[in-house]
């Protein structure tokens, strides 16, 4: 898991560099069918750390080639930042800093309004307090002096949301920590099929936003708990707004501070919503089918890689496992498995890893642990290198209990 | 199985005059109710029982029995000293003596002990070995749930149950409960008309997940003994109790509970001795930690009759905790607490007439199995119907483990078409333990 870990960290440091140029970067050709730009450069956050990732998840969908349009820096000369969004079937918004110049806000607004597609992200809702249409297009703002002037809150009450005027700030949050997110809209494309409550992994639970909220649907709310410093309310995790043609997708989630890891980016939540998010905004619907393991009612679900693993790194992950360590490099092996269980040549080739595995330098507990998985999926050319581990005597239980079951013939 | 059996009251007065002859040096006086003073059963007609597993489980058990007159418990054995101890201390108190014996193995128990019965309270991994063994020592045994932590395990206790003739009642006490046997009966008698569904609420959580580090085994403890034909595990605290959040020893709550509620569910139905025909089913397991039973289970299982069964983590079923049938003219729903409940509630008004299906009736759990052992006849509980409870929740077990949807024969007991499966239906004992004649 830390080697991953590690290498993620390295990539994105190279990405930082790139990124430290004001320029947009475009990516190499693709044939990913939507073009994404994920606009970025100033922020309260640590965009460095964010846009990458929010760059990989989407790539990782396979539906977006991405590029990145990075401003000038807080207080630079602003008047050079016209990207062309045309180009694009969805431009998403890592992005709270200076106003941009107004030809660009135009620009932007024509677009959305012509039938482009936004992705509003995390602080991205903090921005352009002042700018009223993007005000529109976010449906809910937080901080920058919003207030009551600014619209209502939205509010959830008897089974339904309503408009709430009160006055007071809009924006807060209390201390990060996990919590759950509820589907509020189980019909709407982003979010059909998805888990009715689900765990989100630790993050920023964005409350008293509030806004103009026009057109705006609440696809996913969190219950901001008392005991956690929150509102006591369910506050919108998840919206959609349209706004004149365009289709707005508003995430509150998925902050990024300081260093990596950020697990409110890693959560199988938040990646497939984001991923789901910005499909619908880009063409109106979700092609994208619920990853088996989304996090539950109780249980969070991360992908350190902000995708699903491949055989290779499940295994190096598993190497040093001990009873204790996190399950989640288990389970990646046995849902790998269990995934693509062909009996085929697609199985063939995961056994053949795993017999690799089982002749190297893993510890005794990851073989003990893949011995079992073989006992279930295992084929007779799993038998000699079995037979081999039950020479070692760490190993040596686990490796008949394997061929056991898979020639079916029990001494004991 | 009804053939009236002499039961040989073999032990009381032999041990006895064992320690009468004893007495020259050690004065011995039959308390009064030994010898059926103030309504107490005479010794030749007492039930002379002991309890192997003396945890929790096996201690209230200890208790329910020795509360009967007819009962004389004798002898504990527990692999933790603390246990079988504590056991001995509450026979003693019970009878005003220090007679009772204690075991720290099972085989040590079965070769020395004359009991008529026995109380098996054991994590699951340890349930098919004993109770083989205890029915090849012709012992009549009361079994906790689940019967077995495998199908195949469960089919064997069966066969020696069979073989050697003894009685077996199962803990599902619940069929034991006036208003879980109603509810059975007006369902089975189509009180809600076709049962077309059936949902099944069994308990949500599970332990608090913390660090286990490896630990000394506390003083007392024979762990090696406790894993018995479990993979070999370093001791991290985790024994009684906690055992069952390991798969290594049960299926946590789901294989727990399947002996209450999909029990009485299979009974409501009339297929308590069959099992479904297809099952699907979906587990979400925890990323951290030791353990790795399922937080959340869904089970959808379907039978040979067509009425389908969703058996679940209460919050993912409507009516909570316990069963609910659904039939085309409403549904019924039974819980614990004396919790039942009709679409219409004039439906639990009706009456079952004597033309009708009239099930088992026990209003004592206990006694029904005392009356077994002397009548030879079936319990409420047999192991038949308890196994078949279990496997719905084994094939469930093994459904979520391979995330496929499972056809089943419940006649031969087999998957079909399914080598992967069907794998999963035994698992190998570590060396050296060993099913008795297998």
């Amino acid at each position: 898991m830390k080697k991953i870990i590690l290498s993620f960290v390295i990539s994105t440091g190279i990405l930082g560099l790139i990124l430290l140029v004001p320029s947009c970067t475009q990516s190499p050709v693709s044939d990913a069918p939507n073009r994404a730009l994920i606009i970025s450069g100033q922020n309260n956050h640590n965009w460095q750390g964010s846009t990458p990732v929010l760059k990989q998840i989407l790539e990782n969908s396979g539906l977006f080639s991405v590029d990145v349009a990075q401003t000038p820096a807080t207080g630079k000369d602003m008047s050079t930042f016209k990207p062309d969004f045309s180009k694009y079937q969805v431009v998403v918004l890592d992005y709270n800093g200076d106003s941009w110049p107004e030809v660009t806000k135009k620009a932007f607004e024509a677009y959305v309004s012509g039938g482009g597609g936004v992705v509003i992200y995390h602080a991205a809702d903090n921005a352009f307090a002042d700018w009223k249409e993007y005000n529109k297009m976010i449906g809910l703002g937080g901080w920058g002096d919003r207030s009551e002037k600014d619209g209502p809150y939205i509010r959830w009450r008897d089974g339904g949301f309503v408009r709430d005027t009160f006055p007071g700030r809009a924006g807060s949050h209390g201390p990060q920590h996990a919590f759950r997110v509820t589907i509020r809209d189980t019909a709407h494309p982003i979010t059909k099929g998805l888990p009715a409550i689900w765990m989100h992994s630790q993050d920023e639970l964005y409350s008293e936003l509030r806004g103009p909220a026009e057109n705006l649907t609440v696809l996913a709310t969190a219950f901001a708990d008392t005991a956690n410093k929150g509102t006591g309310q369910h506050e919108p995790m998840l919206m959609t707004i349209n706004y004149g043609k365009g289709r707005v997708f508003h995430t509150a989630l998925g902050h990024a501070m300081g260093d990596a890891p950020y697990p409110a980016m890693e959560c199988v939540g938040f990646i497939v919503t984001l991923q789901r998010g910005a499909e619908w905004a880009a063409t109106g619907a979700v092609t994208q089918a619920v990853p088996e393991v989304f996090p539950t009612f109780n249980v969070e679900s991360k992908w350190p890689l902000f995708r699903p693993l491949t055989l290779a790194e499940i295994l190096s992950n598993l190497k040093d496992y001990k009873p204790g360590d996190t399950r989640y490099n288990l389970q990646d092996l046995t849902n790998y498995i269990r995934q693509n269980y062909d009996v085929g040549e697609k199985y063939a080739t995961i056994e053949k890893n795993l017999l690799q595995f089982l002749e190297g330098t893993g510890s005794a507990d990851a073989k003990n642990y893949i011995c079992k998985e073989l006992s279930v999926y295992g084929t007779d050319k799993a038998l000699p290198v079995l037979k081999k581990l039950q020479k070692n005597e760490e190993t040596a239980e686990m490796a008949r209990y394997a061929i056991e079951r898979i020639t079916g013939v029990y001494t004991n | 199985m009804s053939q009236p059996k002499i039961i040989n009251r073999r032990s009381f007065f032999g041990k006895m005059a064992g320690i009468a002859g004893a007495a020259i040096a050690l004065p011995y006086i039959i308390p009064g109710t030994a010898l059926g003073k103030d309504g107490a059963t005479v010794p030749s007609d007492r039930i002379v029982m002991g309890v192997i597993g003396a945890g929790s489980m096996g201690t209230g058990d200890m208790h329910e029995f020795m509360g009967k007159k007819e009962v004389q418990m004798v002898a504990s054995c527990d692999v933790d000293k603390a246990h079988r101890d504590q056991a001995k201390t509450a026979m003693d108190t019970k009878y005003g003596n220090t007679d009772a014996r204690i075991h720290s193995d099972f085989r040590e128990f079965l070769a020395k002990e004359k009991v008529d019965a026995v109380i098996l309270a054991l994590p699951d991994q340890w349930h098919g070995i004993i109770a083989v063994a205890c029915a090849n020592a012709k012992l009549d045994i009361y079994g906790q749930k689940p019967l077995a932590r495998t199908i195949w395990e469960g089919k064997k206790i069966i066969e020696a149950v069979e073989k050697n003739k003894v009685i077996w009642q199962t803990g599902s006490w619940q069929r034991s409960e006036a208003h879980f046997h109603r509810a059975c009966e007006l369902v089975i008698n189509g009180r809600i008309g076709k049962v077309t569904h059936v949902e099944v609420g069994l308990p949500d959580g599970g332990p608090t997940n913390k660090p286990y580090p490896v630990q000394p085994v506390p003083e007392g403890l024979d762990w090696d003994m406790w894993l018995g034909p479990a993979p070999k595990e370093l001791y991290r605290g985790v024994c009684h109790w906690d055992w069952r959040w390991i798969l290594a020893y049960s299926g946590g709550q789901l294989t727990d509970w399947a002996g209450h509620h999909i029990d009485i569910a299979h009974w409501g139905l009339g297929l308590d001795r069959t099992g479904p025909i297809e099952i699907e089913g979906k587990g979400v397991y925890p990323r951290e930690g030791i353990f790795d039973v399922p937080v959340e289970y869904r089970i959808h299982a379907k039978y040979a009759t067509g009425v389908e069964m969703v058996y679940a983590n209460a919050r993912q079923v409507p009516h909570g905790m316990g069963v609910c049938w659904y039939g085309d003219k409403g549904w019924i729903h039974v819980d614990r607490g004396n919790r039942l409940f009709a679409s219409d509630p004039k439906i639990l008004d009706e009456k079952i007439s004597d033309n009708e299906i009239r099930l088992y009736q026990s209003l004592d759990h206990a006694q029904n199995l005392l009356d077994c052992i002397r009548t030879r006849k079936e319990t409420i509980t047999p192991c038949q119907v308890a196994h078949r409870s279990i496997s719905a929740a084994l094939l469930g077990e093994i459904a979520m483990l391979t995330g496929r949807k499972l056809n089943w024969n419940p006649d031969t007991q087999e998957f079909v078409g399914d080598p992967i499966a069907s794998r999963m239906l035994r698992r190998p004992f570590r060396s050296p333990w060993k099913l008795e004649g297998n």
